[in-house]
C-alpha cells in the first residue's frame, strides 16, 4: 500500500508566470547519416529562432540566452557521454551554464520542467531547451536491447531484451481486466500513422485499415509493429521565457501554466495497490464498481501512478476541472497503443476501465472533443527519445498559435526534407484551440510529466 | 624515434557523408552487490525474497525481487524463503526480442503472483502454454547456471 503524507500532495508553484516563444525541429528518419548531432541541433535551433516571427536577429537572440537545458535519453545510441557539452559549444552558448537532463522517455518533459523551474525561480529568463537522439549507430535488434537497459538489468531485460515484451505483459493484463476489443487498441494506431501522413517531419506515415494493423507481423503478443513507436533520429527545440523577454520576443507567448512530473517503480512488478488517487472530474463515486470482476488493485499493471500523479499535480497547478472540457488539444506519449489507452485514463479523459470509449467515441480525433497526437505522435511521426517531449510542445504550441499549416502545410517545408506534400493533404489546425497538454513518459511509467500550455 | 602510424583502421560503411564502424568487444564486470545472494539461492533451487526486520515497519511485505533495504522505512531486511507455487498474473510471447537475448523467440515471459509476495516477478514460462490464472511451479536451472535471472522459470503445476 502507498500511503500518501502531507507533503507528498503538494500543489507545485511558479513563483514568475512562464512563457514558450518558440519551437524548432528537424524532421525525423530511422537513419540520418546525412548529418551529425550538433548539426541536428542546430538545425532545430535555427528552426526556433528564425522561423518563429521573433522579434529579434539570431545574434541578439543569442545574447538574449542565460541558461540552457539539454535533453537525450541514452549516452549508448550516441556513443558519446557529456554530448550536451559538445552541442552547446556547437551552437555558440558557452560559457553560459547548462545542465543535461535524462529520464528515459520523459526526458523531453523533463527537461521542459526543468527550464521551467529555472524561469520561474527567477534563476533564468530566456531558456531553450535542446533535444536530440541519434539512435542509428546500431541494427534495430541492438537498439532495442540499449532501450530495455532502461528496465531493471538484474531482475529484468534479461526477459526479452525488448520494452515492447514489458508492454505486451501489461497490455494482455490490461485486455483481461478490461476486456478491450482488439480493433480499438487497432484505431489509435490508424489515426496516428493517418496524421503522420500531413507532417513534412514525419517517419512513419501511412494510410492503415483495421485490418491492416491487427494483420500486421506481432512484435510480442499482442502488439504488432504498426503499435510500436518508431526508433528515430532528430532533433527539437523549445524557446522558454519569463513574461518581459516572452513579450520582447514574441506576439503571441503562450503560458506554461503547469508542468509537473511523477514517479513509479522501474520493475512494473514491484507496484504495490494503494486507493485510487481521485482526480477533479472523478469522485468515490466513479469507483464504486470498479473493484468487481477481474480487478482488484489499483494501479495494477493496467494503470500508470505516475500519470496520475502528473496530472493530478498539473490539474491543480493550472486549476482544470475537467480535461475533456478544458483542453482543446492534447498530445500522449503513444509508445504503443495500449499504453495510450491506459494514459487516457490515467488523466482522467475515462475513468479507469473505461479508456477504449475516448477512441471509440471519436473525442480523440480531428475534429473530435479533443484532438490527439495531430502530430502523428510516436507511433506515426516521431520517437528521437530526447527530442520527442520536446517535439509534443513545439506541435501544440504551433497549434495554439495557429501555425499548423505553415509548419505542415507549405510544399517548400516538404521540399526541404526531400518529400512531396501528399496530393490529399489537409490541414489539422483545430479552430481557435486555448488550451492544450502533454504528457511525457518513461519505462513502464517510471516518470512522467504532465505539461499545460494555454493562451494567456 | 618517429612513432608509426597506428595498424589497426576503422572500416569505412558509407562512402559520403563518411561513416566508420566502431567495434565494441569489452566486458562490463558487474557486481550483483547484496542481492547476489538471491542469484546463489536460484543455483540452489532455493526462491529468496526479503522481509523487512523492523518491528515499527508499516507493512513487513515479503519482496521479490529482494531488497535488501525495506522501501518503507529503509532499515534493513532479512532473506526468506519465497513459496515456489504460485499463478500467471499475465504473460506475452516475445516473437522479435532484442540483441542479448539468451532463450529462442517465441519464449512466452509471464509475471507471477506468489501467495504472500506483494510483487509479481517477471520470468519465463519453460513449457506449456501460459493463460491467465494457471498454476505454475519454479524450476531452476542448476546444472550450468547463466547467473542471471534466467536461471529461474516456471512450469505448469496442474
Amino acid at each position: 500500500m502507498i500511503r500518501f503524507g502531507p507533503g507528498n500532495l503538494r500543489i507545485p508553484k511558479f513563483e514568475k508566470p512562464v512563457y514558450v516563444v518558440a519551437g524548432g525541429l528537424t524532421d525525423f528518419r530511422k537513419k540520418y547519416p546525412e548529418k551529425n548531432s550538433c548539426e541536428l541541433c542546430m538545425e532545430a535551433m535555427r528552426m526556433a529562432v528564425e522561423e518563429n516571427d521573433l522579434k529579434v536577429e539570431p545574434e541578439e537572440f543569442r545574447r538574449m540566452v542565460n541558461w540552457v537545458v539539454y535533453s537525450q535519453f541514452a549516452d549508448h545510441f550516441g556513443d558519446q557521454l557529456l554530448a550536451a557539452a559538445k552541442i552547446h559549444d556547437y551552437l555558440g552558448f558557452d560559457p553560459l551554464g547548462n545542465i543535461e537532463v535524462k529520464t528515459g522517455g520523459a526526458t523531453g518533459g523533463s527537461a521542459v520542467l526543468a527550464a521551467a523551474q529555472a524561469v520561474a525561480s527567477g534563476y533564468a529568463d530566456c531558456v531553450p531547451v535542446v533535444g536530440w537522439e541519434r539512435m542509428d549507430e546500431v541494427s534495430t535488434r541492438v537498439g532495442n536491447s540499449y532501450i530495455a537497459s532502461a528496465a531493471c538489468k538484474d531482475f529484468e531485460s534479461e526477459l526479452g531484451w525488448m520494452y515492447a515484451a514489458y508492454y505486451a505483459l501489461m497490455a494482455q493484463r490490461y485486455q483481461h481486466e478490461n476486456n478491450v476489443p482488439r480493433e480499438s487498441l487497432a484505431k489509435i494506431a490508424c489515426k496516428n500513422h493517418e496524421y503522420a501522413r500531413y507532417s513534412p517531419f514525419s517517419q512513419n506515415p501511412g494510410h492503415y485499415t483495421i485490418q491492416d494493423i491487427l494483420a500486421n507481423d506481432i512484435v510480442s503478443d499482442p502488439l504488432s509493429f504498426l503499435e510500436c513507436c518508431v526508433m528515430s533520429v532528430g532533433a527539437a527545440v523549445l524557446i522558454l521565457c519569463d513574461e518581459k523577454v516572452a513579450h520582447q520576443l514574441s506576439d503571441q507567448p503562450m503560458r506554461l501554466s503547469a508542468i509537473c512530473g511523477g514517479s513509479h517503480t522501474l520493475r512494473t512488478a514491484d507496484r504495490r495497490h494503494m486507493p485510487i488517487l481521485l482526480l477533479p472530474n472523478e469522485t468515490e463515486e466513479t469507483y464504486r464498481h470498479y473493484f468487481e470482476g477481474r480487478r482488484h488493485e489499483w494501479p495494477g499493471f493496467s494503470s500508470f501512478l505516475a500519470s496520475r500523479m502528473a496530472a493530478y499535480l498539473a490539474y491543480h497547478m493550472a486549476g482544470i476541472q475537467d480535461p475533456l472540457a478544458d483542453f482543446d488539444l492534447l498530445e500522449t506519449h503513444d509508445a504503443f497503443t495500449i499504453s495510450d489507452i491506459q494514459t487516457y485514463e490515467d488523466i482522467g479523459l475515462r475513468p479507469y476501465g473505461r479508456g477504449r470509449e475516448f477512441i471509440e467515441s471519436g473525442d480523440a480525433y480531428y475534429e473530435g472533443r479533443l484532438p490527439t497526437n495531430l502530430s502523428g505522435g510516436l507511433i506515426g511521426t516521431m520517437h528521437a527519445v530526447g527530442a520527442t517531449g520536446i517535439f509534443q510542445l513545439v506541435e501544440v504550441l504551433w497549434q495554439l498559435q495557429g501555425k499548423y499549416d505553415r509548419f505542415h502545410g507549405d510544399p517548400r517545408m516538404w521540399a526541404r526534407y526531400g518529400k512531396t506534400k501528399p496530393a490529399d493533404w489537409r490541414s489539422l489546425q483545430v479552430k481557435n484551440p486555448k488550451r492544450a497538454c502533454a504528457i511525457s513518459h518513461a519505462g513502464t511509467g517510471s516518470h512522467v510529466t504532465c505539461a499545460i500550455l494555454e493562451r494567456p | 624515434m618517429a612513432i608509426e602510424w597506428p595498424t589497426t583502421t576503422l572500416e569505412v560503411w558509407n562512402e559520403e557523408p563518411l561513416g566508420v564502424k566502431n567495434p565494441k568487444t569489452w566486458a562490463h564486470y558487474h557486481s550483483y552487490g547484496g542481492w547476489g545472494r538471491f542469484f546463489r539461492g536460484l543455483e540452489q533451487s532455493r526462491l529468496l525474497a526479503t522481509r523487512c526486520t523492523n518491528p515499527r515497519c508499516a507493512e513487513k511485505r515479503l519482496w521479490l525481487p529482494p531488497r535488501t533495504g525495506c522501501p518503507d522505512c529503509w532499515h534493513p531486511m532479512e532473506w526468506v524463503d519465497a513459496p515456489q507455487e504460485g499463478t500467471i498474473f499475465t504473460f506475452s510471447t516475445v516473437k522479435y526480442p532484442g540483441e542479448l537475448f539468451k532463450l529462442p523467440a517465441g519464449t512466452p515471459l509471464i509475471s507471477v503472483e506468489l501467495p504472500g509476495v506483494c510483487t509479481k516477478i517477471m520470468s519465463w514460462l519453460k513449457d506449456g502454454t501460459p493463460r491467465f490464472g494457471m498454476k505454475v511451479k519454479a524450476v531452476f536451472n542448476t546444472r550450468k547456471p547463466t547467473h542471471t535471472i534466467l536461471d529461474l522459470a516456471w512450469v505448469p503445476a496442474e
